[in-house]
C-alpha cells in the first residue's frame, strides 16, 4: 500500500519506530506508579508493528504464538500463589539495590503487565494477517530490516 | 485411599493412552490392574460398618465438591464394577485376536469408562454424580462407537448418546429443583422433600433414570449398543452402567419417595420396561439381542422394586441388582464366545453347541436358571424376595406390582429357556474355530459366583441387609431366606413350569425378528432436533454484519429500559469547565458528520474525531490511564481502516429507505438507552466512591501509587484475566476466520454447530 512512492512515509515509520518502541517500554515499566501499564504498552507497541507492517519492514507472524505466550504468564502468575497457599493473584513485591540506578522496586504486577502486552501485541498481528496485511511484505524493499524486534 | 484408586485409575489412563499403541493387546492387562485393586478394596470394605469419605472443595460458597462416600450400598455396587471390570478386562484381552487393531485405545476408553463408572457410584454429592453421570455417556458413545468405520455402528452409538447425555439434562435440572427444595447437596443428607419443585424434580429425576436404565419409551439405544464389541455389551449394557439409572433411583428413593409422582412414575416405567423387554426378548433371533431385551425387562424389575421402596422389596432390589450382574454379565461373555468361535449368534445358524462348546453351556445353564429363579441358586432368592415383597402390599399397587413381578417372572423363565434351547439345542452343527482360555474362564467364574452366593447365604444377607437398610431409610433389617417356605416354593413350581413350556415351545421355532420401529422412530426423532438446529443456525447466523449489529444495538436498548425509572436529573450540571462545552460540541459535530458523510474514509476521520475528543474530555476530568488508553485505540484503529479500506469500495453502498429507516431508528434509540443508563447511575449513587481505601490498598498490598493500574494487576485481577482471554479468543478467531478459504463460511458454522 505504501510503496516506492511514498519515500517520506516510510522513512517517517522507520525513524520513529524505534521511539515509540522506547515509550511503549517506558509505559509498561511505568504502569505500577505513573500512567500506563501493559495494556497500553501493548498497543504502542502493536501500533508500531502496524505501521511497519503497512510500510513493508515486516510481515504479520506468530501473533498466535505470541497470544499463548501471554496467557501462559498471565495464568501462570495468577496461579504461582496458590503454590504457597497465598490466595489468587496476590502480589508479591521486590524491591533490591542495583548500582548505578538505585533503588529498584517491582512485583509480581511487572510479568502479568508483560503478558497482557503480549496478548494485546498478537492480537493486533492476528488481526494484521488476518485483514491480509502480509501482501505488503509480498516484495520487501531491498533495505528490510524486518526481524529487527518482535 | 478413594482419591488414591482414583488417582491410580487416571494414571493408568494416561499411560494406557500414551502408550496403548505400542503396548497393544497387553494393553487390556495393564488395563485391569486398577481395576483389581479397586474390587480388593471394596471387598475388604464390606464388613466396615463405617462409610468411607472423601472429599475435595472447589468452591465452597456455591457447594461445589467432589464429595464421595462409601457406604454399604456403593461397596457391593464397587465390588461389581471393579469385579466384572476384571474379568471383562481379561475376556477381551481373549476377545479381540491378536491381530486385532486399536486394542490400546478400546483399553484406554474402557478404564476411562470403569474409572466413570466408580465416580457414579461413589458420589455423595449431586454434581459429582452429574459430572460422572456424563462421563458414563460419553465414555459409552465411545466404546459403542468402537469400530468407527460402519455407519450402522455409529448410528447406534449416536442414538447411545443422544438419549442418554439428553436424559443428563434432565438429570441436572430435577438436581437442581431437588437440592433447591431439600437445602443441601449432599445425597447421604437429603430429608425427604414434597414441594411442588421437589415433585416435578422427582420426576425429572425418574426420566433421566429412565434414559440411563433404558426404561419404555427410552429403550430403543440399548438394542442398538449390541453393535459394540461383546466385552462392552457385557460390562455396560448388563452388569453397570444401565445400572446407573437404578442406583439413581436407590439412592435418591428415600428423599424423594414423599413426592406423590415419584412411586407412581416409577411403576409406570418399570412395569411396562418389564412386559414389553421380555417380549422383545422372546420375539429377537439374534442372542445377543434376546440378552438386551431382557436386561431391559430385568432393569424395569429393579426400577420397580426400587420405586415401591417397602424394606422388602429394597432387599429384593438390592438382590436382584447383583444376581443381574452375576448372571446376565455371564451370558453376555458367552454369547460373545460364541460369536467369536462360530462367527454368528443368529439362532438360526447355531447347532449342537451343547455338545462342541460344554464348558460354555454348562455355564450358561446355570446363569441361566438364576436368571429365571430356579434353586439352588441366588437369582432364586432374589425373586422369593421379590415375590414375597409384592404380596406384602395392599391396594392397587399391590395388583400393578404383582402383575409386573410375578407376570415378568413367567416371562423371564419363558424368555430363558427359549434362549437356552435356541442358542444350545440340537440342530446341525455349527463349524468352531479354537478354544480360548480368557473367553471360557470369565464367564464361568461369574456363573459360579450364582451358585456360590447361593450356597453361602448368611455372609450375602450380612452384606446385602445393611446396603437396604440405607436405601430404604433406615427402616428395620430383612432378611434373605434359602428356604422361603412350601407356599412360595410352590409358586415358584408353578411359574417355573408355565414360563419353561412356553419358553420350550418357542425355542426352536421358525419366525421373523420384529422390525426395529422403536429405533427408527428414536432415530427420526433424533434427525428432527438436528435438522431444526441446523434451520434454526442458517436463520440466526445468516453472516450479515449490519443485521448482527442491529440486533446487537437493539437488544443492548432494551437492557436499558428498566432503568426509565431511576432517572433523574438533579445531579445534572451544565459543565465544570467551559472547555467540557467545548468539547462536548465537538463530539457530537463529530457525530452527525460520521452519519452524514457517504465515504468511508470520512466516516473513518469523523470516528477518530470522536474518539480523540472523548480522550480530552478524559484528560479535562483527571484520567489519564484512559486517555492514554482511548488515544492509542484510536490509532490502532486507523491502522485498521487502512487495511480494510484497500479492500473495500470508497462509499457506502446504497441501502434500501425501509432498511436504513429501521437502522437510523435502532442507533437513535441506542444513543437514548445510553443517556438513560449514565442518567441513572449518576443519579443514583449507593454509596460514596471508596476512593481513600482504594488508594491505600492499592499502596499497601499491591505496591503501587497507580490506582487503576493496580486494580487491573491485583485487586481486580481475576477480572483482567478474564478480558485477556476474551481478547485470545478474538485472536484466534480472527486467525480462523481469515485462513477459512472464501464461501465456506455458512458450511463451516453449520458443520461446527451440529457436529
Amino acid at each position: 500500500m505504501i510503496d516506492g512512492s511514498a519515500p517520506m512515509i516510510r522513512l517517517g515509520i522507520r525513524a520513529a519506530s524505534p521511539f515509540a518502541t522506547i515509550v511503549g517500554c517506558y509505559l509498561l515499566f511505568a504502569g505500577h506508579n505513573n500512567p500506563g501499564g501493559g495494556f497500553s504498552a501493548g498497543l504502542v507497541f502493536g501500533a508500531v508493528l502496524a505501521l511497519r507492517t503497512i510500510a513493508g519492514f515486516h510481515r504479520p507472524t506468530y501473533g498466535i504464538t505470541l497470544v499463548a505466550a501471554g496467557v501462559f504468564v498471565v495464568a501462570g502468575v495468577a496461579l504461582m500463589p496458590l503454590l504457597w497457599g497465598d490466595p489468587l493473584f496476590d502480589q508479591q513485591v521486590l524491591s533490591m539495590e542495583v548500582p548505578l540506578l538505585g533503588k529498584i522496586k517491582t512485583g509480581s504486577a511487572l510479568p502479568f503487565d508483560l503478558g497482557v502486552a503480549a496478548i494485546v501485541v498478537g492480537t493486533v498481528i492476528a488481526a494484521l494477517d488476518g485483514l491480509g496485511a502480509a501482501e505488503f511484505a509480498a516484495d520487501p524493499p531491498a533495505d528490510s530490516d524486518r526481524g529487527e524486534r518482535a | 485411599m478413594i482419591f488414591s484408586l482414583l488417582v491410580l485409575h487416571v494414571a493408568v489412563c494416561v499411560v494406557l493412552a500414551c502408550a496403548g499403541r505400542r503396548l497393544g493387546r497387553s494393553s487390556l492387562l495393564v488395563g485391569a490392574v486398577p481395576p483389581a485393586f479397586s474390587a480388593l478394596w471394596g471387598a475388604a470394605r464390606l464388613e466396615a460398618g463405617q462409610p468411607a469419605t472423601a472429599d475435595l472443595t472447589w468452591v465452597s460458597g456455591l457447594d461445589l465438591a467432589m464429595t464421595f462416600r462409601v457406604d454399604a450400598f456403593a461397596g457391593i455396587m464397587t465390588l461389581i464394577v471393579s469385579g466384572i471390570g476384571v474379568l471383562v478386562f481379561v475376556y477381551a484381552f481373549g476377545y479381540f485376536g491378536p491381530g486385532a487393531a486399536h486394542t490400546g485405545r478400546f483399553a484406554t476408553t474402557l478404564l476411562a469408562f470403569s474409572t466413570s463408572m466408580l465416580g457414579l457410584v461413589w458420589a455423595d454429592s449431586v454434581w459429582t454424580l452429574f459430572v460422572f453421570w456424563e462421563l458414563t455417556s460419553v465414555t459409552s458413545f465411545l466404546l459403542v462407537g468402537h469400530k468407527s468405520t460402519d455407519t450402522e455402528v455409529l448410528a447406534a452409538a449416536r442414538r447411545a448418546l443422544m438419549v442418554t447425555a439428553g436424559g443428563g439434562l434432565v438429570l441436572l435440572a430435577g438436581l437442581l429443583l431437588v437440592t433447591g427444595d431439600a437445602g443441601t447437596t449432599l445425597i447421604s443428607e437429603l430429608a425427604p422433600v414434597d414441594g411442588t419443585a421437589a415433585t416435578v424434580g422427582a420426576v425429572l429425576v425418574m426420566i433421566a433414570a429412565a434414559t440411563k436404565s433404558a426404561q419404555v419409551p427410552f429403550h430403543p439405544w440399548l438394542p442398538g449398543a449390541m453393535v459394540a464389541p461383546t466385552p462392552v455389551s457385557a460390562y455396560l449394557h448388563a452388569a453397570t452402567m444401565v445400572k446407573a439409572g437404578v442406583v439413581l433411583v436407590a439412592v435418591a428413593g428415600p428423599a424423594l419417595s414423599g413426592t406423590g409422582a415419584w412411586k407412581g412414575c416409577g411403576l409406570a416405567f418399570g412395569v411396562a420396561s418389564i412386559v414389553w423387554g421380555a417380549l422383545g426378548a422372546l420375539r429377537h433371533r439374534d442372542a445377543k439381542l434376546i440378552l438386551a431385551w431382557g436386561t431391559i425387562s430385568q432393569l424395569g424389575m429393579l426400577i420397580t422394586l426400587f420405586s415401591v421402596g417397602t424394606p422388602m422389596a429394597v432387599l429384593a432390589a438390592v438382590s436382584l441388582l447383583v444376581a443381574h450382574a452375576l448372571f446376565k454379565g455371564a451370558l453376555f461373555l458367552i454369547v460373545g464366545e460364541i460369536d467369536v468361535r462360530a462367527g454368528t449368534r443368529h439362532i438360526d445358524e447355531l447347532g449342537g453347541l451343547a455338545r462342541s462348546m460344554p464348558v460354555a453351556f454348562a455355564a450358561a445353564v446355570l446363569a441361566g436358571l438364576s436368571m429365571a429363579g430356579a434353586p439352588p441358586l441366588f437369582g432364586f432368592v432374589a425373586k422369593e424376595t421379590a415375590i414375597s415383597a409384592a404380596l406384602e402390599l395392599d391396594g392397587a399397587e399391590a395388583w400393578i406390582v404383582g402383575f409386573g413381578v410375578i407376570g415378568g417372572s413367567v416371562l423371564t423363565v419363558a424368555y430363558t429357556f427359549r434362549f437356552l434351547v435356541a442358542v444350545f439345542g440340537p440342530g446341525p452343527e455349527t463349524p468352531l474355530s479354537d478354544r480360548r482360555h480368557a473367553l471360557s474362564v470369565p464367564p464361568a467364574i461369574l456363573a459360579l459366583a450364582g451358585i456360590a452366593a447361593f450356597a453361602v447365604l448368611g455372609p450375602v444377607d450380612a452384606v446385602l441387609g445393611p446396603a437396604a437398610v440405607r436405601l430404604s431409610g433406615g427402616a428395620p433389617v430383612a432378611h434373605l431366606h434359602r428356604w422361603p417356605g412350601l407356599a412360595p416354593t410352590l409358586g415358584t413350581a408353578v411359574v417355573l413350569v408355565i414360563g419353561a413350556i412356553v419358553g420350550l415351545a418357542m425355542g426352536r421355532r421358525p419366525g421373523q425378528a420384529p422390525a426395529d420401529h422403536a429405533g427408527r422412530w428414536t432415530d427420526a426423532s433424533i434427525d428432527g432436533i438436528v435438522a431444526f438446529g441446523r434451520a434454526t443456525v442458517a436463520r440466526v447466523q445468516h453472516g450479515s454484519l449490519p443485521v448482527y449489529l442491529v440486533t446487537m444495538a437493539a437488544v443492548a436498548t432494551l437492557a436499558a429500559t428498566p432503568f426509565l425509572a431511576d432517572v433523574s436529573l438533579d445531579h445534572l450540571v451544565g459543565w465544570h469547565t467551559p472547555l467540557q462545552g467545548v468539547l462536548a460540541v465537538a463530539v457530537v459535530g463529530a457525530a452527525v458528520a460520521l452519519c452524514w458523510v457517504g465515504t468511508r474514509l470520512g466516516a473513518g476521520l469523523a470516528l477518530g474525531a470522536a474518539g480523540i475528543t472523548v480522550a480530552a474530555v478524559f484528560v479535562i476530568h483527571g484520567a489519564p490511564d484512559l486517555a492514554l488508553t482511548q488515544l492509542l485505540v484510536e490509532a490502532a484503529i486507523v491502522v485498521g481502516f487502512v487495511l480494510a479500506f484497500g479492500h473495500l469500495s470508497r462509499s457506502f453502498p446504497m441501502t434500501g429507505l425501509r432498511w436504513r429507516t429501521v437502522r437510523m431508528t435502532v442507533a437513535g434509540l441506542g444513543g437514548v438507552a445510553v443517556v438513560i443508563g449514565l442518567g441513572a447511575a449518576s443519579g443514583n449513587p449507593v454509596a460514596a466512591p471508596p476512593l481513600a481505601e482504594l488508594a491505600a490498598a492499592s499502596v499497601d498490598e499491591g505496591g503501587g501509587s497507580n490506582i487503576v493500574n493496580v486494580i487491573l494487576t491485583d485487586i481486580r485481577g481475576l477480572d483482567t484475566l478474564g478480558e485477556v482471554l476474551v481478547l485470545a479468543t478474538v485472536a484466534l478467531g480472527v486467525q480462523a476466520l481469515a485462513r477459512a478459504p472464501a464461501g465456506t463460511e455458512r458450511s463451516a458454522s453449520t458443520g461446527s454447530s451440529a457436529s
